[in-house]
């Protein structure tokens, strides 16, 4: 974990909006960051039926500025970066030379010359590193971690809910795009995204720390009566998991490739070259790789990272992360197997405290919302 | 209607610094978590208990309660045979953040020993206890 010189968390800007909300707090990403308010399963139902606002300061934010920043980032990541127009958000993932992760991230192309890059808060401090390693002409990187708020909002009433408060038409905003307009409170238009790691429409609201209290406040002192809930990062948890979304240092990590992770949509192999393309296009071609597989448990015993899995009697993975999946009514979790055992309808045993547990394997994600 | 100390201890019980509450009936205990675990634990989502017969030892860890995010360790606060448990918190786990000293409790135990209740605090001395914590 990462702390500041003295070895203190840090904290948020809306470090005492969390403790007047009745917060309980933790350490995550070298922050104090709110884990529930009220309940998680409670946070949980608000964000798939209205919506819910939650804190994400914590979260990475590197400016990118030049004409070098597309050509520079391709050759880092395995995504596209270059052919992105102003306005459009992408998902992608920085790799070590084996073809592990280092992050993945959310690239946000402001206009022709910006960008703003949004990696997990407990790889801020590895990926800065990683950007400022690399050599680049006609690229300039800030690095405003812990500088800059951010708040999301999500589930199927944001729109209605954030609209009163925002300048742009919210429903003409494509899901990945992004937009830099005013926003009430704010002395300066910020960047809002429809992007979110939830499942459910939504926004993500990049702005001054300074002023993240007012619209906080704000967003909740109309719509909280009607059922705009604050969440934690309980909830975020849960709600990525069901939707199949991966969670850095779980699905992926530096031994845990993208296509191991079920990523293989992201990685464009006719980039001409790009840091882990030889390593990645070998894994693929030898096909034997573990990978990640959604899992469904029978009966009430939660799967947790790290309990064996077992295909056929024998050793075949670990579970990577599990939880009770309110929404399917079911414990789900993932898997780093072996391939055969990664196949759709696999019957696996989980061992949990030396019982093994039966699970079936899925395709995920588990939980995908109704089409509007 | 149970008579209630401060912070909602109920009187009439013993509880253990682990955070588990006993009721006794002559040398049969009905144990479960009190109300401060249940809240800091949050929305319970498993309950693992020893099987009916089973001989448990004061204070060892005989099961687990699983809350969305996290496995915990049930320590008993009392020894003996078990004689009964919770059944309706396989499909109802949520009662114990509900009725934590109702239709939340975990199990029942035949006492082997009954002075092991000296060991065990009055709803006083928790109630000081969590007020600390």
């Amino acid at each position: 974990m990462t702390t500041d010189a003295s070895g203190t968390l840090r904290r948020t800007a809306l470090h005492d909006a969390h403790l007047a909300l009745g917060a309980r707090m933790v350490p995550f990403g070298g922050f104090e960051m709110p884990v529930q308010y009220t309940s998680i399963l409670k946070e949980h139902e608000a964000v798939r039926k209205r919506a819910g606002l939650f804190d994400l300061s914590h979260m990475g934010q590197f400016m990118l500025t030049g004409a070098g920043v597309g050509e520079w980032a391709e050759a880092l990541t395995v995504n596209k970066v270059a052919n992105m127009k102003p306005g459009q958000a992408r998902y992608n993932i920085f790799t070590n030379d084996r073809g592990g992760a280092h992050d993945d991230v959310i690239f946000y192309r402001l206009d022709e010359d910006r960008w703003l890059l949004v990696v997990n808060a407990s790889n801020a401090d590895k990926m800065w590193g990683v950007v400022t390693a690399a050599p680049a002409s006609g690229v300039e990187l800030v690095n405003l971690h812990g500088e800059r708020a951010l708040i999301a909002i999500q589930g199927p009433r944001s729109v209605e809910w954030l609209q009163p408060y925002v300048e742009a038409d919210l429903a003409a905003l494509k899901y990945y795009a992004c937009a830099e307009t005013r926003v009430k409170g704010t002395r300066e238009p910020i960047v809002i995204a429809r992007t979110g790691y939830t499942g459910e429409d939504g926004f993500e609201l990049f702005l001054p720390s300074d002023e993240a209290t007012g619209v906080w406040d704000l967003l909740l002192a109309e719509n909280r009566r009607h059922g705009l809930e604050p969440c934690g990062l309980g909830a975020r948890d849960v709600l990525r998991l069901e939707a199949g979304m991966p969670l850095y240092g779980h699905e992926m990590t530096e031994e845990i490739t993208p296509l191991q992770a079920g990523l293989a949509w992201a990685i464009k192999f006719d980039k001409p070259a790009f840091r882990a393309k030889e390593a990645l296009l070998a894994q693929r071609d030898a096909g034997d790789y573990a990978r990640i597989a959604g899992l469904v448990m029978e009966g009430r015993v939660p799967a947790r990272s790290g309990y064996p899995v077992f295909a056929n009697g024998a050793r075949a993975g670990e579970i990577r992360s599990g939880s009770w999946g309110p929404s399917v009514d079911k414990n789900i979790g993932t898997a780093l197997v072996e391939p055969a055992a990664a196949a759709e309808g696999a019957s696996l045993e989980v061992e949990v405290r030396g019982v093994r547990h039966r699970a079936t394997v899925v395709l995920m994600p588990f939980y995908k919302r109704p089409k509007p | 209607m149970m008579t209630e100390m401060a912070n909602g201890v109920p009187a009439g019980l013993l509880y253990s610094k682990e955070h588990e509450w006993v009721k006794l009936d002559g040398d049969v205990a009905t144990v479960g978590i009190t109300d401060y675990a249940q809240s800091s634990l949050g929305d319970i989502v498993y309950v693992e208990m020893p099987r009916m017969g089973a001989t448990i030892t004061q204070f060892d860890s005989i099961g687990v309660v699983e809350s969305v995010k996290a496995v915990s360790d049930i320590f008993t606060p009392v020894g003996g045979e078990i004689v009964g448990t919770n059944g309706e918190l396989d499909s109802d786990p949520a009662s114990v953040n509900s009725d934590p000293y109702g239709q939340g409790w975990f199990y029942k135990v035949k006492l082997n020993d009954m002075s092991q209740t000296a060991n065990l605090l009055t709803p006083e001395q928790y109630e000081q206890l969590i007020a600390e914590s």
